[in-house]
């Protein structure tokens, strides 16, 4: 009870916070609300696209999430989700032409395999070589970040031709088909939601969740029950990059039907406010997911009706993630004032 | 009889938990007051609250007849009340003298030749013999205490309070504190000792028994026996434990050969350990903490690697097999530390007594965990051990360290068909609980099973081992059996006396 009453008194000061930008951009804020609400949830097309752009973000915010549960610092769901993205068009471009049926399996795989072996390259410098784990990812995301740059910059992957960096549109047969006709909702939001419930089940009633969860606890006490914990460890930032990798593989094939840079950035590090916003649960990252996909489709509207610049969003999502965080301190703890310190 | 230090109807709270309540007592100048009490009647509470640490929520306190009011440790000080923890803090780097009057200096200077004299005046003043220029990280843990209750003197205490002072002592330094305390007391300081251990308390003037945070009494210590002061403290008379001899086997279940094992810093912490522990006998390990029985017990429950030497258990070696491997042996294992090595705090009792067996199919259906067999099986536990709690959906976190420790057992006694390896088994619980965990040791030896129990109640080890092991830096100084061991001579095998210079 504490804690929803804490949630609703943060929204009601996010939402005043947010008023107070809104003025400060010369808007009206309700007018400013509405446009947002509309732009996201206005109609069909903008309920979809509201559900397009969250569908990276419940893939990330999941990745982090899993690793965060067992008190595994994974930053790196950013270059996870470009090497995933990197290593899905890789396995497809090489595959020649296929029909769909072949096409989609081994995009996901592709996407799979990419993102979790950075995740567990991060899990093996941990475990063998003792790397923070914060350290290597962040690490290794410049580095993948670079590598993509590297391709596409006149690289082996740069459109023939062209001028961006970008590789050519892909086949029509790779397209993820899309779920709701007239709209741009794609199969990759389904297997996000299946990516949800089976993490779900897995946290909560299998062996290696009770290990996550234990591990997310109190890891020495596995080790004194004899449990590998170096390969827990190694295992979760494997699952953890896979999830991340499937964001990345869903950007290219399901919404800009192209490999570029600039689409992929700042979806894993978003997750990251994503995982903890839904409180590191899979549902509660779905939620929040949606939430911040919502704010991302409705900026557009909001900027084109009342002219606030689109963005301000990611200040709208600091201040959410901000007022979220105080809301959960003041659920936990009880502030009170002491005359000295123990 | 001159009342130096008077406490008036104290009570303090914590949220639901009456830790103090209405609690009125004396200590008079050149008086040894004892307070006992089990863990959580509110012996702690009352002291921080002596010490500027808590403020009291209603009663007063009086020093010299001045009531007092302590708005935290400085103000304490101030009155005359100086204060020894259980865990020192010195800075290890500084000598004696630089710990004794860091933080007591006024203005910029410090003058530490006039320091100098001032502690030696002390020292000489109650017979103490403390090189002052030693580094501090350089002294035996008696020492150490010898300078933290120096440093309290020198801040001008004449009222010392002693947090469980010899928990870390050897018997030889706890009486060479004890005399200490006696001629501080000639000198006409009080002295509020705070402890569990009978044998200290009577050594006391007077002693006050609290319980549930409440004052039972305060009464002359010359006038009770010890099993009144027992019955006082926990609020019933107590059924001694006295284990029966019995024929131990000549049946090896572990051998331990020539085992070393080097730590991060290169120390060897086993160094060329032997020890054999035979089937249905409790092998006593008495030494005094940090000479190698954590690392020991760790060893052969597969949890450290050895470097040199070997480990059997029925004969096989398992100085390479993992601590699950050798769980599945038949070896229980109740670590010293119960929350950081033995329990994952989040957890259910019903998820804490499968940790470790969370694989095997007894407890899955399909790829999933079985929450209702878990959670009647857990059922059972609670019933079996009389564990405290709201249901087996409770988190471990919230039990008390009597029930917490009575869920490592459910787990653990339930493994150790062959083998019980148990390390301060009952370190910080009640006597009640303590009770019941020698008996459940007692029933696994009955039922032949190897017990190796280390622990630094020594009087405990006397009472429960059939023969007890002395280790002292990594070694066995020797092997006693039941009938020749008393507190004196294993106490100077503790130090590093080996048996035959003992005999």
């Amino acid at each position: 009870m504490a804690w929803a009453g804490a949630i609703a008194v943060a929204a009601l000061a996010a939402v005043a916070c947010c008023s107070l930008l809104f003025l400060a951009a010369g808007a009206d804020p309700i007018a400013a609300f509405a446009a947002l609400a509309k732009g996201s949830f206005g109609s069909a097309r903008a309920i979809a696209d509201t559900l397009v752009k969250a569908t990276p973000l419940i893939l990330t915010g999941l990745a982090t999430a899993l690793a965060f549960r067992a008190r595994l610092w994974n930053i790196g769901a950013e270059g996870q989700v470009f090497a995933g993205a990197m290593f899905a068009y890789w396995c497809q471009s090489s595959l020649g032409p296929a029909p769909a049926i072949v096409q989609i399996p081994v995009i996901v795989l592709g996407a799979v395999l990419g993102g979790g072996l950075l995740g567990g390259l991060a899990g093996v410098l941990k475990t063998r070589f003792k790397v923070d784990e914060v350290i290597a990812t962040v690490m290794l995301n410049y580095i993948v970040i670079y590598v993509l740059s590297l391709l596409l910059q006149q690289g082996p992957w740069t459109e023939s031709g062209g001028f961006f960096e970008q590789t050519a549109l892909v086949p029509a047969a790779s397209k993820l088909p899309i779920l709701w006709e007239k709209t741009r909702l794609h199969l990759g939001f389904l297997l996000a939601l299946f990516v949800a419930a089976i993490l779900q089940v897995i946290i909560q009633r299998s062996p290696l969740g009770y290990e996550i969860r234990a591990a997310g606890s109190n890891l020495r006490a596995l080790e004194f029950q004899g449990v590998n914990v170096s390969r827990l460890v190694i295992v979760v930032f494997l699952l953890s990059g896979a999830i991340a990798g499937l964001a990345g593989a869903f950007e290219v094939y399901g919404v800009q039907y192209r490999l570029k840079s600039g689409t992929l950035s700042g979806i894993g590090y978003t997750g990251i406010i994503i995982a903890i916003l839904g409180q590191l649960s899979p549902r509660g990252v779905v939620v929040a997911a949606v939430l911040f996909g919502a704010l991302l489709n409705g900026a557009t509207l909001m900027q084109i009706k009342t002219g606030v610049p689109s963005a301000l969003i990611y200040a709208i999502e600091a201040i959410i993630l901000m007022f979220f965080l105080i809301a959960w301190a003041f659920s936990q703890f009880r502030l009170r004032r002491i005359d000295h310190v123990v | 009889m001159t009342v130096r230090l008077s406490v008036k109807n104290l009570s303090k709270r914590f949220g639901p938990v009456q830790a103090n309540d209405d609690v009125s007592l004396d200590v008079a100048a050149g008086e040894l007051h004892c307070l006992l009490g089990e863990n959580g009647a509110g012996k702690s509470t009352l002291s921080a609250c002596l010490y500027g640490l808590y403020r009291p929520d209603g009663g007063r306190i009086l020093v010299e007849g001045a009531e007092q009011v302590f708005r935290s440790p400085a103000d304490a000080i101030a009155a005359g009340i100086g204060m020894v923890h259980q865990h020192f803090v010195l800075v290890p780097t500084f000598t004696v003298l630089e710990n004794i009057v860091v933080g007591t200096g006024v203005g910029v200077k410090l003058d530490l030749a006039e320091a100098r004299k001032r502690v030696r005046a002390l020292c000489e003043r109650h017979g103490l013999e403390i090189a002052l220029d030693a580094v501090a990280e350089d002294l035996s843990v008696g020492e150490q205490q010898w300078v933290e209750i120096v440093k309290a003197l020198y801040l001008g205490a004449r009222i010392l309070i002693l947090d469980e002072p010899t928990a870390v002592l050897t018997p030889q330094e706890s009486d060479r504190l004890f005399a200490l305390l006696s001629r501080m007391k000639a000198d006409g300081l009080s002295i509020i000792l705070i402890s569990h251990k009978m044998n200290e308390v009577m050594r006391s003037d007077r002693v006050s028994v609290l319980r549930r945070g409440r004052l039972v009494g305060t009464i002359m210590t010359s006038a009770v026996t010890r099993d009144e002061l027992t019955c006082m403290m926990i609020g019933r008379a107590l059924q001694p434990v006295e284990a029966k001899p019995r024929i131990a086997s000549n049946v090896p279940v572990v051998q331990v050969r020539d085992a070393t094992l080097q730590d991060l810093r290169g120390v060897r912490v086993l160094d060329g350990l032997s020890l054999e522990l035979n089937a249905g006998e409790v092998l006593g390990l008495a030494g005094i903490a940090g000479n190698g029985q954590r690392e020991l017990i760790e060893a052969i429950a597969g949890i450290r690697r050895i470097d040199g030497g070997d480990i059997l258990l029925d004969g096989r070696s398992i100085g390479g097999s993992t601590a699950r491997d050798i769980a599945r042996l038949g070896v229980g294992h109740v670590p010293e530390d119960r929350f950081k090595d033995g329990l994952v705090p989040d957890f259910s009792i019903a998820e804490n007594v499968i940790l470790g067996q969370h694989w095997d199919a007894a407890w899955r259906r399909g790829p999933l965990l079985d929450g209702e067999r878990m959670a009647h099986h857990a059922n059972a536990s609670i019933a079996e051990f009389s564990i405290v709690a709201t249901g087996p959906d409770a988190p471990v976190r919230k039990l008390s360290g009597g029930n917490a420790q009575k869920v490592i057992l459910a787990r653990e006694l339930a493994k150790a068909t062959r083998c019980l390896l148990c390390n301060q088994p009952t370190r910080g619980l009640d006597v009640g609980v303590i009770d019941y965990v020698h008996n459940e040791i007692l029933r696994k030896r009955d039922e032949g099973v190897a017990v190796l129990l280390a622990s630094e109640e020594l009087e405990d080890l006397i009472a429960l081992s059939d023969r007890i092991a002395v280790i002292f830096r990594g070694r066995i100084m020797g092997v006693i059996p039941r009938g020749s061991a008393d507190v004196a001579r294993l106490g100077r095998m503790m130090a590093g006396a080996s048996t035959k210079d003992v005999a």
